[in-house]
């Protein structure tokens, strides 16, 4: 600040000469300059104030007019408290591929209570436990009166019992809306659906997740808002699993197995239009995963896309047909059969003596491990691998189902030549049921690989190239030749022209070496073989033909008759009419002509 | 000028109980209204019952209007001696706190003393304000805009800022700094310094943003997600957007005139897990609508209102920085809590002065009353 000089001499001088005292003169501007100063420093500081003024006012304006805006706004009542708000409960349906509801949506209840703000908890502990038999009169009473605030009760009501709760008058207790997941055909397509349970919880809504099946594969999707409810449309058909889960649960009994597992396969498109294991559940209540014991052995295992077995003679047609389309041998072949083949210390043995020699359809037919072992020689493990692992035996199937991802082929650790030639008819290699359907789908089908899956294709798929139109013609005359004159002719059925391989393996024991009286008879097969639609793989866990002196266990005996009972139900019900083969006539053969049997 | 107004205070201010005939009644009638307005609305809020949370509340406005009679009888001056040991206590609080809470876990803001758990935070506040005016009281006001003594004041407010905000507690820290630069701004620190400040602050946040997204962004994504969540609470309904959602349907549900006392849903349901807290204010939007909002908003600018006007007569820089100091923590506390309730603002957790249950708040704002009552007491008159 530049002062300005407080004795100006001019001025002094110019006083003296009027004769005026120079200090009061001073004092006097001192006491004006003080006064400019204060009146300035308090107009700054009032400018300040006043800013801080407006500041203060502009602020309560802006509030003022917020609650004026949310005042407006329309009243709404206040939603569900804290936890929960944002659940969504809303869940798509499934269903199949005729849009018929294999799963939905029920609204029900759930049951909750405010003790503090309960008027009699003696009565309402004694009508709840009247009205729930399993609810206990003396715990209900203990939490009413304790100190808790909120309590959960019953996760679903039926409507009888919402209104039973709803007599006994307690404003303590409470109804908290629910949707819950319903599966009207109960146990069918089971394993397919998997199940679900409540996640998070609130009284407005509870989350419903897929714990299993395209539940939980699907969840995310599902549970989308923006899916705008559009149901998942399964490649399943329920009428046709509905007949397979019938007749495999026939088969499975009269047959005296454990568990029992169906594929039903679109030769062309890789959709799943059944698949079907036994034992199963009810995914309304679907069973806690055991906690002791094989998973194998509970009923929430899905035998058909989980089990992985050793496939056992179901596998020649695979290795035959590698041979054909290598141009390694052609179906009237002679291969020499003599018995037992031996590799080192291991034989080879058939089920019975064939003869020296067996053609190679015959080796299909009649079912030669020595005679499909020799063949496997001509490829070598090089060739073999390749075609296994084009055919998918080497990665779980691409299934969209939460349990496909872990069921993992087996694979011999190390591919030797022993492992070459037992892997040809089916042993030291374990796969799916699923696996195995793909495989054949794409065999039998022209010749193109297929990609099995559960959700419906709208376009069938065009794969790449396995094998040759040709060797897949001959592939589909082998099989049908196996079941019109070979293992199978008890799958057989008049118009349908079935074909298919049987395939017995013997059970690999837990400890090491297989069972001698426990196997698993596994059918593979197609129809109608002439123009193929459908391929199907049935498998017996343990089955035991008794009907006869002793007990027969062989895949003929107890699979194949099952494969014709399901080809001649679920056959009509796909849309397959009754054919005669082509060349049958001219061939004259009289079987081949009928189309009924009496 | 300093010392001068020991001179003229002896001359005319009141002596003895006759103080109590000059405290400034309008504003304590003002402040009790308030704090019944809050007592009424703890009743409702605990759902009629008096005892939950109500009769605690009265107990501690007791003996807060008791105190703040005590602090307006004592002189000002005598305060204005207090101001460095107030504030040096209210430090070590804090450092206390700090240390206390490194021992037990979580965020720690309490200090338990065994007869009263105090929030050193919130003594900080007041102890600040004292600090500032005493500072420029102080000071020769020719020297209030040069740099060294710029700093002084800034060191004065950024030490504890750095302790409330390890605790963490970022509104306290943010009022706090608000209430320290307002001061400033009212001593008459020259206008640059704030134009500066703003400049600084504003190129800051600007750079952040706008560098998000290009490959020199200043801070990691994780970093730029969260401080979208802290300024957009919608997009965390399930967190701090949930108290948001309820506020505004309850201010809703209220419109003009209210659902009437105790009729609102959000007493009787446990919509608002900060009913009787932070958002006391959505209750009482509820239950008397619009007008009992705006009433309640008049009230506080009638508070505010009588400190200005008191500090208009103060012929000292301590009495008056200290009232309007006071009064700008009263404003902000107020202003930062009813945004927050009505989504303007961030949720950061302060109370509603004067209403909010909890004693820490409203004893210190009693006290700190007390300090704008005595100022007025003690206030020079016309030497008439």
């Amino acid at each position: 600040m530049i002062r300005r000089p407080l004795r100006p001499l001019a001025r002094v001088l110019s006083a003296r000469a009027r004769g005026e005292n120079p200090d009061a003169i001073e004092r006097e501007n001192r006491r004006l300059r003080h006064e400019a100063m204060r009146d300035n420093a308090r107009s700054q500081a009032e400018l300040r104030l006043l800013v801080l003024g407006v500041c203060f006012i502009s602020a309560f304006v802006l509030i003022g007019a917020q609650m004026a805006t949310l005042a407006r706004s329309p009243a709404e009542e206040p939603r569900a408290s804290a936890p929960g708000a944002d659940i969504l409960a809303t869940r798509a349906d499934v269903v199949d591929r005729h849009g018929r509801v294999l799963a939905t949506n029920l609204a029900t209840r759930a049951l909750y209570a405010h003790p503090d703000e309960m008027i009699d908890p003696v009565r309402t502990a004694a009508e709840l436990a009247r009205i729930f038999p399993d609810m206990d009169q003396a715990q209900l009473l203990a939490d009413f009166t304790g100190d808790r605030r909120f309590l959960w009760l019953r996760r679903t009501l039926s409507p009888e019992q919402v209104q039973a709760v709803h007599d006994i008058g307690e404003p303590g207790l409470n109804f908290a809306p629910r949707e819950m997941r319903l599966y009207p055909n109960g146990a069918l397509a089971a394993h397919v659906l998997g199940g679900t349970q409540f996640g998070r919880e609130g009284v407005s809504a509870a989350e419903v997740v897929g714990t299993a099946g395209v539940e939980r594969t699907f969840d995310a999707s599902l549970r989308d808002p923006a899916g705008g409810g559009r149901p998942l449309t399964l490649s399943i058909d329920l009428t046709v699993q509905a007949a397979t889960e019938t007749i495999l649960g026939a088969g499975m009994r009269m047959m005296n197995a454990r568990a029992a597992s169906a594929v039903i396969m679109d030769a062309h498109t890789g959709e799943i239009v059944a698949m079907a294991s036994l034992p199963d559940f009810d995914p309304n209540s679907r069973p806690a995963p055991p906690t002791q014991g094989s998973p194998a052995d509970s009923p929430i295992f899905n035998h058909a896309l989980q089990g992985v077995y050793e496939l056992g003679s179901t596998f020649k047609v695979l290795t035959i047909a590698q041979a054909l389309e290598l141009g390694l041998v052609n179906p009237s072949t002679i291969i020499d059969t003599r018995g037992p083949m031996t590799w080192g210390r291991f034989r080879i043995r058939d089920f019975r003596n064939y003869g020296p020699e067996l053609s190679v359809t015959d080796i299909i037919v009649k079912s030669s491990n020595i005679g499909t072992a020799r063949i496997a020689g001509l490829i070598g493990i090089d060739r073999q691998q390749d075609f296994l692992r084009t055919l998918g035996f080497f990665e779980p199937t691409p299934v969209e189902m939460a349990e496909s991802a872990r069921a993992r082929p087996i694979l011999p650790q190390r591919w030797s030549e022993i492992s070459m030639l037992t892997i040809s008819y089916g042993h030291g290699l374990s796969a799916s049921p699923v696996h195995l359907a793909a495989a054949y789908a794409g065999l039998v089908n022209g010749g193109t690989r297929v990609t099995p899956t559960i959700l419906r294709r709208d376009r069938p798929e065009q794969g790449e190239r396995i094998v040759s139109e040709a060797t897949s013609a001959m592939i589909r005359a082998m099989l049908r030749e196996a079941v019109v004159h070979g293992t199978a002719t008890m799958a057989d059925v008049p118009g349908y022209a079935v074909g298919g391989k049987t395939g017995t393996a013997d059970k690999v024991r837990a400890t090491g070496g297989y069972y001698d009286d426990k196997v698993m008879a596994t059918f593979a097969g197609v129809f109608p073989a002439h123009d193929p639609r459908y391929v199907f793989v049935l498998s017996l866990d343990e089955p035991e033909e008794t009907t006869g002196v002793e007990p027969r266990r062989t895949a003929g005996w107890t699979v194949a008759p099952v494969a014709g009972e399901l080809v001649r139900q679920v056959a009509p019900l796909l849309g397959v009419r009754p054919t005669f083969e082509p060349g049958a006539i001219e061939s004259g053969a009289p079987d081949r002509l009928t189309l009924t049997r009496n | 000028m300093r010392g001068t107004y020991l001179e003229y205070q002896v001359r005319t201010v009141p002596t003895g109980l006759s103080k109590i005939l000059h405290v400034n009644w309008p504003l304590a009638l003002a402040i009790a209204a308030v704090t019944a307005v809050g007592i009424l609305q703890l009743t409702s809020v605990a759902g009629g019952s008096f005892g939950r949370w109500a009769e605690p509340q009265a107990i501690r406005l007791g003996v807060g209007l008791l105190g703040m009679l005590i602090v307006a009888l004592v002189p000002i001056w005598f305060w204005r001696n207090m101001a460095a040991v107030a504030y040096v206590t209210a430090l070590l609080m804090l450092v206390a706190v700090e240390v206390a809470g490194s021992i037990g876990m979580g965020a720690q803001r309490w200090l338990d003393l065994g007869f009263i758990r105090i929030q050193p935070s919130e003594l900080m506040k007041v102890a600040l304000v004292m600090a500032l005016a005493a500072y420029y009281d102080w000071l020769d006001p020719e020297r209030t805009s040069r740099p060294v003594w710029v700093i002084l004041p800034l060191l004065l407010i950024g030490v504890p800022v750095l302790l409330i905000l390890m605790q963490p507690h970022l509104g306290t820290a943010v009022l706090t700094v608000l209430i320290g630069v307002t001061v400033m701004f009212l001593a008459g620190v020259s206008i640059w310094y704030f134009a500066a400040a703003a400049l600084i602050g504003g190129g800051t946040v600007a750079s952040v943003f706008l560098t998000r997204g290009t490959p020199w962004q200043l801070l990691h994504d994780y970093q730029y997600r969260r401080i979208d969540t802290f300024l957009d609470p919608a997009a965390d309904p399930l967190g701090a957007g949930y108290n948001i959602i309820q506020a505004k349907i309850a201010l809703g549900s209220g419109g003009w005139a209210g659902k009437g006392f105790m009729q609102g849903t959000q007493s009787r349901l446990n919509f608002l897990p900060e009913k009787h807290t932070d958002f006391i204010f959505t209750t009482l939007g509820e239950e008397f609508g619009l007008v009992g909002g705006l009433s309640l908003l008049l009230l506080y600018a009638l508070i505010l209102f009588f400190c200005i006007a008191s500090a208009l007569q103060m012929r000292d820089r301590f009495s008056a920085l200290l009232v309007l100091g006071i009064a700008a923590t009263l404003f902000y506390n107020l202003v930062i809590n009813l945004a927050m309730v009505m989504g303007l603002a961030p949720v950061v957790g302060l109370p509603l002065p004067f209403l909010s249950y909890g004693g820490s708040n409203l004893l210190v704002l009693l006290l700190a009353f007390g300090l704008v009552q005595s100022a007025h007491v003690h206030r020079p008159r016309s030497r008439a």
